[in-house]
């Protein structure tokens, strides 16, 4: 069995350590390029949002690479996700792949499957001590990298040369898939964190802050959405990503394990958006209003372009954005999106932002009180 | 006390049951009027630009009614079957219509009725929920729901003898039966609204054909036909799309001579489940030709004439070439 899986940002490092010691040989797919999605939107079908466009184009890449079987997780809906994997089996099937697709869906769905895909993904070994501790380790390696992209988005304005920063932690990234055992990885951790408070400043301390929220595949995957916090962070901005991969992990199993992260942003969210509409729609509003308590200067709104939990996370945070005066800039990203238009708007919105903040400030000091915020 | 209903989306599915069971808790109902050019403007005004041309033509439904009720009934109808959901815009729909036009908390009527976990006991919470507005009688809420029900189950019997929502609701003429039959495929809120879909049913009617839409279809076929997918998906009325195609996939039926996919062109379960009937009508050895019809606000209606013409005359050429490979039905 040669096995293969979608991409999300630095989800293949994590699966890198576990699937050999499970006894499972892994073929990443190549990295998400233009050809993958021209592969993906060629194949899927039209209307289907963009996640499932470019993890097909992930598969049928893979499988020209020699993968055989393919991992992907179902789910219970209403978002689209949950039914990607059996458009995507029936798609590979018509146009003539034999590979198995494993498809591990909620056990509401049947036990019986449910058990099966499992089985088949930890290659039946699921219970052995060995693989609970890789397990922890891939987990706790999945959870560093985002730490590492965290603190990639706070310090891009902050040092004086990004290119340093971003060959410190692509570095560190690249280490991370030869580590075995939990200790190297906190050694890792320490020398990369010493590293990066080694790196010179540029001084800065005026910053615009800027927090993303949105849909956990496009407001996380930067091969797709243009890296808009790449951008934001040459513009001299702050940045902070409320979607993590390992929170909707953690929430997936709940209640055995639970985001406090998610719980609080869906407590927030409430007086807006009363309950769950399927996908990160209710943290999108949750995470804005956070922003905005935390002072934040603006907020970035990414998702597939038709996404339907985050149009409607879209149209609550319209009043959102009313009532807690905090600019809100929505980007729908599909195969149709363009470069140039992208960052003319991302420009102009850190513009906006920039002299709204010169506004605040000339208004406080002419009023010499800090009561106006 | 005036309650107003949004003519919108769900409302063609459970127009009797909601209808019923307001007035036998004492409330005036109010429909807004069907759909007309003024109505859908406000809500591609007022409504989110992204999001499918029938939750705007929702939204400028709800918007026509503002300040003509006391309040609106949106009941958040996240699921009425088990194990499935309806779709998150259906699921945000009431929180939607309070943020974009501001309205009040109060003066939305948006308590969840929810089986997908627990089946009918959610259902009759849902309803209990919303009686407790207007009485603290739950046995006057049982009753009205009772009637409701039964109102439900009628109104759906006449769908499924082959009247169209508009014959029942607006008692508009009925078309005189076709013997050749096109499977219309669709959402309720768009096979219903003939505003909005531009007389389909009429058009198809015109060029010699009656239309079976998933509402003309026994739900006991629909879900038996679905048991082919190892997984329907969690949408209900997408399943009753794809079930009532599948269920005329091996249909030795010579009247049926074809099918017809009205959607929006936003709507996230129809992009995924539409491929899944059409991938699933190819496979099969007598493939039904298939038309998608992929309809939003700036869809002219010469551009689905001329598409449903050529579709009509590729189906009389098939079944004038293809007669012969056509299983021949049994004599009696």
């Amino acid at each position: 069995m040669r096995a293969t899986f979608p991409h999300l940002l630095h989800l293949d490092v994590a699966l890198g350590i576990l699937y050999p010691s499970l006894g499972i040989e892994i073929v990443p797919p190549p990295p998400i390029t233009q050809k993958t999605i021209e592969i993906g939107v060629k194949f899927a079908p039209q209307n289907a949002c963009f996640p499932l466009k470019v993890t097909l184009g992930n598969f049928i890449e893979a499988i020209e690479r020699g993968a055989d079987t393919i991992f992907m997780v179902g789910g219970v809906g209403p978002c689209r996700f949950g039914y990607y994997g059996q458009i995507q089996r029936i798609i590979l099937e018509d146009l003539g792949y034999r590979v198995q697709f494993v498809l591990l869906d909620h056990p509401r769905y049947g036990v019986r499957s449910f058990l099966s895909a499992l089985r088949a993904m930890t290659g039946g070994r699921l219970f052995l001590p060995e693989i609970v501790r890789v397990a922890r380790l891939s987990f706790a390696v999945l959870r560093f990298t985002e730490e590492l992209e965290a603190h990639r988005r706070a310090l891009r304005c902050q040092v004086k040369d990004p290119q340093e920063l971003d060959r410190v932690i692509d570095g560190t990234i690249e280490a991370l898939r030869r580590v075995k055992t939990l200790r190297e990885l906190e050694a890792l951790k320490t020398s990369t964190l010493e590293k990066l408070d080694a790196l010179p400043r540029n001084g800065r301390k005026d910053f615009l802050k800027v927090g993303i929220v949105g849909e956990v595949y496009i407001a996380q995957e930067t091969r797709v959405n243009f890296n808009v916090e790449k951008l934001l962070g040459d513009l001299g901005v702050y940045v902070h990503n409320s979607v993590s991969t390992v929170e909707y992990i953690l929430h997936t199993f709940r209640p055995l394990t639970r985001s406090r992260e998610k719980l609080e942003a869906w407590e927030l969210a409430k007086p807006y958006l009363k309950r769950f509409v399927g996908g990160e729609g209710i943290d999108s509003v949750g995470s804005t209003i956070r922003y905005a308590r935390e002072g934040f200067d603006g907020v970035v709104h990414l998702y597939p372009f038709t996404c339907m939990p985050e149009i409607v996370a879209k149209g609550v945070l319209q009043a959102v954005s009313r009532d807690f005066d905090l600019p809100v800039l929505h980007l729908a990203i599909d195969e149709h999106s363009g470069e140039a238009g992208l960052v003319t708007r991302v420009e102009a919105f850190v513009d906006v932002l920039e002299r709204r903040k010169q506004e605040k400030k000339r208004g406080l000091k002419r009023n010499g009180s800090l009561s106006r915020s | 006390m005036r309650v107003g209903i949004p003519r919108g989306l769900l409302f063609y599915r459970f127009f009797a049951l909601w209808k019923t069971f307001l007035e036998e808790l004492g409330v005036e109902v109010v429909v807004s009027p069907p759909s007309n050019k003024a109505i859908i403007q406000h809500g591609l005004v007022y409504g989110v630009e992204e999001i499918c041309f029938p939750v705007k033509v929702f939204l400028g439904h709800a918007y026509t009614l503002l300040g003509k009720v006391d309040a609106l009934f949106i009941p958040r109808m996240v699921s009425f079957h088990k194990n499935e959901y309806n779709c998150p815009k259906i699921l945000g729909l009431p929180d939607l219509v309070r943020n974009l036009f501001q309205v009040r908390s109060e003066a939305i009527i948006d308590e969840e009725v929810n089986m997908r976990d627990r089946g009918i006991r959610g259902w009759w919470e849902g309803f209990l929920a919303i009686g407790r507005r207007f009485t603290r009688d739950d046995r006057k809420i049982a009753r009205a729901l009772n009637r409701a029900e039964k109102a439900h189950r009628e109104y759906r019997k006449k769908l499924q003898e082959g009247f169209l929502p508009e014959n029942l609701i607006d008692h508009r003429p009925v078309f005189p039966r076709r013997e050749k039959q096109v499977v219309l495929l669709g959402h309720p809120y768009l096979l219903g609204d003939s505003y909005i879909n531009m007389n389909i049913v009429q058009k198809i009617h015109d060029l010699g054909y009656s239309v079976i839409t998933p509402d003309m279809v026994p739900e006991r076929t629909i879900r038996k036909a679905l048991a082919i997918l190892p997984k329907a998906s969690f949408w209900t009325i997408s399943n009753e799309i794809v079930g009532t195609a599948f269920s005329f996939l091996k249909k030795e039926d010579q009247n049926v001579r074809g099918f017809v996919h009205l959607v929006s062109f936003e709507c996230g379960p129809d992009s995924l489940v539409g491929e899944v009937v059409e991938r699933y009508i190819k496979r099969e050895k007598r493939a039904f030709p298939y038309l998608r019809l992929e309809i939003d606000e700036h869809t002219g209606e010469a551009g689905l004439v001329t598409r449903l013409e050529a579709f009509v005359d590729m189906m009389e050429w098939r079944n004038a070439h293809h007669a012969s490979h056509l299983p021949t039905p049994s004599a009696p």
